[in-house]
């Protein structure tokens, strides 16, 4: 118990470092120390020749290169003319992806969270198959996708085409399997974000419910006036963390469609690494990338701000 | 049951001093009550008392112990709280229980002292219950419950009745005054409701800006007001003030002179101060037989009547130019206290007389009370 | 629906009503109308059902996959197997020590859940409830770690991991992390732990001060008021912050699969199991969906189990007001 009581004593700053410690210990060794050489690396030239990938120092050379489109990457198919610069065609995709996926996701995660929130028979079971999609292994959830679209397996395939909506061989056209990624995402993810907000509905007072009935409150109103204030700083949070997430997608376009289709940030990072070798540059991508979603997160951050719980 | 000191307490946010420099003894069994406007840092001195808030400076013990370094939970005291604060995942069996069963005392001792507990507050029979399930006054006498049952040496309450209903605040002030008797445990009360603190307390702790403006019983706050601000916190309606200028022979403003002699008063002619007199310390010309030594008459104008059942205050102005100010009573406008059925109408002219035993003199500038009595 | 609407719709229905030949559609819609409580009532079967067959569809194609013998894949209904093979399920656990696998990640994300939810509940408390000068800096720094494509952390982890370290060598043989399963439950509770911290802190931050105080006073350390009260009331977000961590991490493929060799008893994942019947020559379509159900099966225990939960946080009593 001694610890514990000198801590009770401490002013309030000190014991928020003492119980930070624990956290940036984790995060210190597992992330900004390997972020840190990552960008040290970001620096160097590539050398896809020589035993080590690491050339010499080249200053912010790298993110020139890929900022004017003049780096060396494997091309993509989504511009056959090659006329716009990869790491472009990337942002578009990543950004449209991100955006969508999210509108849709929260859309939907968030009707699934009010089905669970009433009290209805069978409601654990209902829970429970609204979020296996999420219990599902990203490589598992591409091959279901993969082999629904696949066009000597799949139904979907055939399906698709025969009501004009896709070519006939989906997964090899750019705009079809960004579709069907995106579809594939939702169906996976929008279970995230109807956790997270049925969590904050579950923590409202029903009372303030029967209150505004009382005062002749619509449902609608109910749901504007006391439902959306109080699950905002949940649901931000959980926004926030789809479109991180949407933005660093890579696993499920890599065992779908493949990064030579739809071409994302992550894919650049990735095959700069596997296939060129071109380790350098490929930390250059990635920072390129966090960049971007910095920017995104500093939008939800200044509305976050504006939430009751949020960051002050 | 203890005494409390606190010696040089100061608590400083980054740029805001909440309180400046507190020195207080309250003595063992006292029922003592912490009193001002909100945010005067009445609220603060109890969280340093409680522990929850650490000073900046200065130190606190509680009987013979200095508690600055102790945790709240090795101060020996309990504490109700404004907003109740029950546990809403607990009912009252394990909300009345809770420290106690921390301090792991056999539950044989845990059932007896809740059941006595439950006994003084009139819980029996609602062990089970959720707080979400119960009244507001119901959930208050928990409160009270989980805070008698540790058996403290000092029992805090900050604002405790703020959240019920008229009639139930007045019921349970004197359950608290009944309460105080029973456990004779030192209490110190933490309100903004002048009318709470001065009918509950031992003494009065009148608290305004993170200072210490008096301390003394109630009718001493009431008669013998230290210093400005404490005439006009203590008593309802409050005190009018007129301020003014000494000059030969008495005190003279803008629409009043009273006369007195500077020199026994302890002030001297061109000094500015300000006259503070009590609503029930006026009266009219004809009843001024009703004040002990009564100053000569004065005119006025009613302006506005406020019948309140057992008396009736009237709104004056001393004369038809003056305008009645928005925002409380302004230079020229006068607050009385009347008999019910006094008759005069609004818009009548009127003579006044005010008791000179029961005028106060407060220096302008320090606010400091010269004297309280003009005899 | 306002009260003018629903007055004139009672009116229609009145004038309608000699005219016994309504269709009954049209019967089944002015009944909904006049009846808007069960307007609601079918409109939310209409969505339950509508979310049940959107989400468990894949999931049921995903078992006609596994029922159809490998050589049948092409002839895959929308709703029947292309034959009837549920030695499949049989098959994983004989051809490979599958049930090993779907262990180590259950093992390993149990273990990270409650690093992750220990280490995120002080810090959700920090950032939620306590006032310091550097909190949004820090804060800021949490998130930026998310910002980063999981490759930007391939290479200098691979070399950490990998390295011999001194100071390790009492605890594993070669003195390196690598094939323990601490390899990947370190930098995976590292890597979900920003979500955790940032979920727990909005539902910590909602607690009123009021009872974290009583809490003190009654008796509880700091520390003890956030474990005795605070956590307890945020029982549905605690619930939800510790399913999520366990799923991910259960799920994770990129980090396991750099902190092991693959095999079984170098607690390799599952992910890796079920990676294995991708073959040499040819894909395992069959064995792949039938391991992947089973592997879901203890994520589906844990939601029935964690469920509970998110529901006692309700009936506790909630706290927002």
């Amino acid at each position: 118990m001694r610890p514990l009581n000198w801590l009770e004593t401490q002013s309030e700053a000190t014991f928020a470092y003492v119980l930070l410690a624990p956290a940036f210990l984790l995060l210190a060794v597992i992330a900004f120390y390997p972020l840190l050489r990552t960008f040290s690396f970001s620096l160097l030239a590539d050398q896809t020749a020589a035993p080590t990938p690491f050339g010499e120092f080249i200053g912010f050379d790298n993110y020139v290169a890929l900022l004017t489109g003049e780096a060396l990457l494997p091309q993509q198919f989504l511009d056959p003319s090659f006329a716009t610069p990869i790491l472009q065609q990337a942002l578009f995709v990543t950004l449209a992806f991100a955006i969508l996926s999210v509108l849709f996701e929260t859309l939907i995660g968030f009707g699934q969270a009010i089905v669970l929130d009433q009290d209805f028979y069978g409601r654990r079971w209902v829970r429970v198959a609204i979020i296996i999609p999420y219990a599902i292994p990203i490589v598992i959830q591409a091959m279901i996708f993969y082999l629904m679209f696949n066009p000597t397996v799949g139904f979907a395939a055939d399906f698709m085409q025969s009501i004009g909506v896709f070519g006939s061989n989906p997964l090899t056209n750019a705009t079809d399997s960004f579709i069907i990624v995106l579809v594939a995402d939702i169906w996976k993810t929008s279970a995230f974000m109807a956790l997270l907000i049925l969590a904050g509905l579950q923590s409202i007072d029903r009372g303030l419910y029967d209150v505004a009935r009382v005062s002749g409150a619509s449902p609608w109103q109910q749901f504007k006036y006391i439902t959306l204030p109080l699950i905002a700083p949940a649901l931000l949070v959980a926004m926030l963390f789809r479109t991180m997430d949407a933005m660093r997608i890579y696993g499920l376009i890599d065992a779908t469609a493949g990064c030579q289709t739809v071409p994302s940030m992550s894919c650049l990072v990735i095959t700069a690494l596997q296939n060129t070798r071109r380790w350098a540059t490929a930390s250059a991508v990635a920072f390129l990338t966090a960049v971007v979603i910095g920017v995104l997160v500093l939008l939800y951050l200044i509305s976050l701000r504006d939430t009751e719980a949020g960051v002050t | 049951m203890a005494s409390v000191t606190l010696q040089d307490i100061t608590k400083q946010y980054e740029d805001v001093t909440a309180v400046d420099d507190m020195n207080l003894e309250i003595r063992d069994g006292e029922f003592i009550t912490f009193v001002g406007p909100s945010g005067c840092g009445k609220s603060t001195t109890m969280e340093t008392i409680a522990g929850l808030t650490l000073p900046t400076e200065g130190s606190i013990s509680i009987g013979e112990r200095d508690v600055t370094d102790l945790p709240p939970k090795d101060r020996g005291i309990s504490m109700v709280f404004q907003n109740i604060a029950l546990f809403p995942h607990m009912d009252v069996y394990e909300n009345v229980s809770f420290g106690l069963r921390l301090r792991k005392y056999d539950q044989e001792e845990i059932d007896r002292r809740v059941d006595q507990a439950a006994d003084i507050v009139q819980l029996e029979g609602m062990m089970d219950r959720m707080p979400k399930e119960m009244s507001g006054g119901q959930r208050q006498r928990v409160a009270i419950a989980r805070a008698i049952v540790r058996e403290p040496d000092v029992f805090l309450m900050d604002e405790p009745l703020a959240n019920l209903d008229a009639e139930l605040r007045v019921h349970m002030r004197t359950q608290l005054q009944r309460l105080h008797r029973e456990l004779d445990t030192t209490i110190i009360y933490v309100t903004h409701d002048q009318a709470q603190a001065m009918t509950m307390s031992d003494r009065i702790v009148v608290i305004n800006g993170g200072v210490l403006q008096q301390v003394a019983p109630p009718l001493e706050c009431y008669n013998e007001p230290a210093n400005r601000f404490v005439a006009g916190f203590i008593g309802s309606p409050a005190m009018n003030f007129l301020e003014g200028e000494v000059v030969d022979g008495g005190f003279e403003s803008e629409y009043t002179n009273i006369d007195f002699d500077p020199g026994t008063h302890g002030v001297s002619p061109g000094q500015e101060i300000t006259v503070g007199v009590r609503p029930e310390d006026v009266f009219l010309e004809e009843d001024s037989h009703k004040a002990a030594s009564p100053t000569k008459a004065f005119d006025a104008v009613v302006d506005v009547l406020e019948p309140m059942g057992k008396e009736m205050n009237a709104y004056l102005l001393f004369d038809r130019e003056v305008e009645a100010s928005a925002e409380g009573r302004g230079k020229g406008q006068l607050l009385i206290n009347l008999v019910p059925d006094t008759d005069i109408e609004e818009g009548d002219d009127i003579r006044i007389v005010m008791d000179r035993e029961n005028i106060h003199l407060f220096d302008r500038a320090s606010g400091d009370a010269i004297t309280h009595s003009l005899e | 629906m306002s009260e003018k609407d629903q007055a004139d719709l009672a009116a229609m229905e009145k004038t309608d009503e000699p005219d016994l030949d309504r269709g009954m559609v049209e019967a089944w819609a002015a009944k909904m109308i006049s009846n808007p409580d069960r307007a609601y009532r079918a409109t939310f079967y209409v969505a339950t059902i509508f979310f049940l067959v959107t989400t468990l569809f894949p999931f049921y194609w995903l078992l006609m996959v596994a029922l159809t013998p490998r050589n049948r894949l092409s002839s895959v209904g929308v709703l029947t197997p292309g034959g009837f093979n549920p030695g499949a399920f049989v098959e994983i656990f004989t051809t490979l020590p599958f049930h090993r696998y779907i262990f180590n990640s259950f093992l390993i994300a149990v273990v990270a859940t409650v690093i992750v939810l220990f280490v995120a509940s002080l810090a959700g408390y920090v950032f939620g409830r306590l006032r310091f000068r550097a909190k949004n800096v820090l804060l800021l720094s949490v998130l930026v770690t998310s910002f980063f494509p999981p490759a930007a952390f391939f290479v200098p982890l691979n070399r950490l991991f990998n390295r011999n370290i001194d100071i390790l060598r009492p605890l594993m043989q070669d003195g390196s992390l690598y094939n323990t399963p601490y390899a990947i439950f370190i930098p995976l509770s590292a890597l979900y732990l920003p979500l955790s911290i940032f979920i727990l802190m909005t539902f910590y931050s909602q607690i009123p001060d009021g009872l974290e105080d009583a809490a003190r006073v009654e008796g509880t350390t700091r520390l003890g008021a956030l474990f005795r009260i605070i956590v307890p009331l945020s029982a549905p977000g605690v619930a939800t912050a510790g399913v999520l961590t366990f799923i991910t991490v259960y799920n994770e493929y990129f980090f396991s699969s750099l902190m092991t060799d693959g095999r079984p008893q170098s607690w390799a994942p599952m992910l890796e199991g079920i990676l294995r019947f991708q073959g040499e020559f040819e894909v395992l379509f069959n064995l792949m969906a039938a391991a992947s159900i089973v592997a879901v099966l203890p994520v589906a225990i844990l939601v029935i189990v964690a469920q509970e939960k998110i529901v006692s946080g309700l009936t506790a009593g909630a706290v927002k007001e």
